[in-house]
């Protein structure tokens, strides 16, 4: 046990951020299904109007912050090094410290909700609601500085393994050959370290307001409500790519694998990787249409969000001229992978159609918006993750999950999930508001809830029998071997689980798939024309 | 360039977009600090004596003087930004005590750049 608690090693690291990811997400979970069961029906009252606000907060903030955040950094820094060819991270007393700093900031938002007084206002918590005159208890005080322990964490990985990327390649590991998920890795990184900054300002000035009196976001007194959505939307759009360009790195592993051929365009999908990043510093505008902003500033930012777009679909493209013609083996990681391309189309689709002003007057702070960021978040990030899992989970733990299990999982939560999710576009299209703690009967209101949360205890089910797997996988799943799928990438040359020092030798590397030109002296990549 | 001092880079990066970000919203509501007159130039004296001595890789005075810049801090109106920049230059301290020898030149870095934050910090302040 306290090996663990002392740990540097970037596995065991890697390890504690998906434990407490996991750990968070029981409890984001539960509180998506209360809120789920209270709108199951019109005028329902299973809990109160202040209750439904502490627990959507709470879990918006739970699944961003503490749950997406940190299992996308744990994949990153247990397997960064490991693909690269490098033994640990550059900065491991740094890696240890971040883990850290991150799992008290997420015991100390949860301390809020346990003593009663969790923060109420919305995981991005707009002024002035957060003020003191309209949020007197300390709930927002938690949140805040929860947040502040959780971007100093957060910046602080961001730099570890920027570093590492930077300076602990194997030899001959040019940023050309670097894999995709590295790669991801490398500009997600980068991006939180400009974007995270504009979320510890706005707490600062936000935590200024409540406990010294200052007047930022307090309009009465001068301030002005809108910084907040400036500088929460500065870190808030790039966020949303934080959270998805590290699940694109891992399609891009898995796809091809199972494919087995080459990810297609791999120059395209690198700069479409950095296109994606630098963009999404100019869109945060179209979080905020309905704001009075004037036309030309509206019309500039609806272009910038249309354009993001386009570096995405070539993306998709790839993705797709991946698997055309290849040898597919539908494994679960597989399907997963696929239907990850599917669900984030669809997400995709409506947020290009946000970018079209009077669309997002139309159906801003609805069920629309919700549908749209859990078809982001949950098709495109969750997908891939448990494609990743399904994928990876041999080399974290040295068996084989098992494929049966797998294989009803997966249908399981496509099924709940687009049940849940799939009707809330018509929702909101209907004019439901989110944020609401409960309905009237109106035409359509009732069943269509009521169909989202049956789907919603579908997906839970899913997503039940996935971590049964996970558990019985690691008792009594069939041993894996260093390479159980045949695959490229350096982390396949390490034992399963990787022992302390990944490599008995350092690699060296001449092609973007080192294993293939192992396996296949006769017809190396390298030698390629 | 090493890690550590790699790293630092970074962490400067992140800083300095902190930094920027709250001191334009300070200046758009005027909620800058105000500064004694020669207070203030005695406070950036210190600071800036305290980077030529991290520059001549003195650690001891460098603390001393970043100690003294500090307590003069106190003494002056309560400010966000002044108060912020304040705990930045106290773990500055901080490191510069406890961190071994081979992080002197990563830890320059810090000292430098608060010095240049004060510098702006001490530029847009109002003066009593």
């Amino acid at each position: 046990m306290t090996e663990w608690l002392r740990a540097r090693d970037h596995k065991r690291i890697g390890v504690l951020y998906m434990l407490s990811a996991l750990l968070f997400f029981l409890a984001g979970g539960m509180e998506a299904m209360v809120m789920r069961a209270q709108l199951a029906a019109p005028n329902l009252k299973l809990i109160g109007p202040e209750t439904y606000n502490q627990i959507f907060t709470m879990h918006g903030t739970t699944m961003i912050f503490l749950v997406a955040m940190p299992v996308l950094t744990g994949f990153g820094v247990y397997l960064t090094p490991l693909m690269i060819g490098a033994n640990e991270m550059a900065l491991p007393r740094l890696g240890a410290i971040s883990f850290w700093l991150q799992f008290v900031g997420g015991v100390l938002l949860y301390f809020s909700f346990a003593i009663g007084t969790a923060p109420d206002a919305g995981w991005f918590s707009y002024a002035p609601l957060t003020e003191k005159a309209f949020s007197p208890g300390p709930g927002l005080d938690y949140w805040a500085i929860a947040l502040l322990m959780i971007a100093a964490a957060s910046i602080g990985s961001a730099i570890n393994l920027i570093v590492t990327v930077a300076m602990e390649r194997a030899p001959g590991m040019t940023m050309r050959l670097v894999p995709m998920f590295a790669w991801t890795t490398l500009v997600t990184s980068i991006m939180i370290v400009f974007a995270l900054p504009a979320l510890a300002a706005s707490l600062v000035m936000l935590l200024s307001d409540r406990l010294l009196h200052a007047r930022f976001f307090d309009a009465a007194q001068g301030g002005a409500p809108l910084l907040w959505q400036h500088y929460f939307w500065i870190f808030g759009h790039p966020e949303v790519y934080i959270l998805v360009l590290p699940a694109f790195g891992m399609i891009s592993e898995i796809i091809p694998v199972f494919s087995r051929k080459p990810i297609f365009g791999y120059p395209f999908v690198a700069t479409s990787t950095v296109a994606i990043a630098f963009l999404s510093y100019g869109v945060w505008v179209h979080h905020m249409f309905a704001v009075a902003l004037g036309r030309n500033f509206l019309a500039v930012f609806a272009a910038a969000s249309m354009l993001i777009a386009v570096p995405t679909g070539m993306k998709i493209f790839s993705w797709i001229a991946t698997m055309w013609g290849g040898a597919i083996q539908f494994t679960t990681a597989m399907l997963f992978a696929v239907a990850f391309l599917l669900e984030f189309t669809v997400g995709g689709l409506s947020g290009v159609a946000f970018a079209a002003v009077p669309v997002d007057w139309q159906v801003t702070d609805t069920y629309f918006v919700v549908a749209h960021i859990h078809y982001v978040l949950v098709g495109g990030t969750v997908f891939a993750l448990l494609a990743a899992v399904h994928y990876w989970f041999p080399k974290f733990s040295g068996r084989l999950l098992d494929e049966k299990m797998g294989r009803w999982s997966f249908w399981l939560i496509v099924l709940g999930f687009n049940t849940a999710f799939f009707v809330q576009h018509f929702l909101g299209m209907l004019g439901m508001r989110r944020r609401v703690y409960t309905y009237p009967d109106i035409a359509w209101f009732g069943a269509l809830n009521l169909i989202s949360t049956v789907g919603a205890g579908i997906l839970v089910f899913g997503i039940f029998i996935f971590l049964c797997n996970v558990a019985m996988s690691l008792l009594f799943g069939a041993k894996a071997g260093e390479d159980p799928w045949n695959a490229w990438t350096l982390e396949w040359a390490a034992a399963s689980p990787p022992s302390l020092q990944n490599f008995a030798q350092t690699p060296e590397v001449r092609s973007r798939r080192p294993l293939w030109d192992l396996k296949h002296p006769e017809a190396p990549d390298w030698g390629q024309p | 360039m090493r890690r550590a001092e790699l790293g630092m880079a970074m962490f400067l990066i992140s800083e300095g977009v902190f930094f920027f970000l709250l001191i334009l919203a300070c200046t758009y509501f005027r909620a800058l600090p105000r500064l004694y007159a020669p207070y203030g130039w005695i406070l950036t004296g210190l600071l800036l004596a305290s980077s030529a001595s991290m520059w001549r890789k003195w650690r001891w005075p460098t603390i001393a003087l970043g100690t003294v810049f500090l307590v003069g801090l106190v003494g002056t109106p309560f400010a966000l930004l002044t108060a912020v920049h304040g705990l930045f230059v106290f773990a500055g301290i901080v490191a510069l005590a406890v961190a071994p020898a081979s992080g002197g030149r990563a830890i320059s870095f810090y000292w430098y750049f608060f010095t240049a934050v004060w510098l702006i910090i001490f530029g847009v302040a109002g003066q009593i």
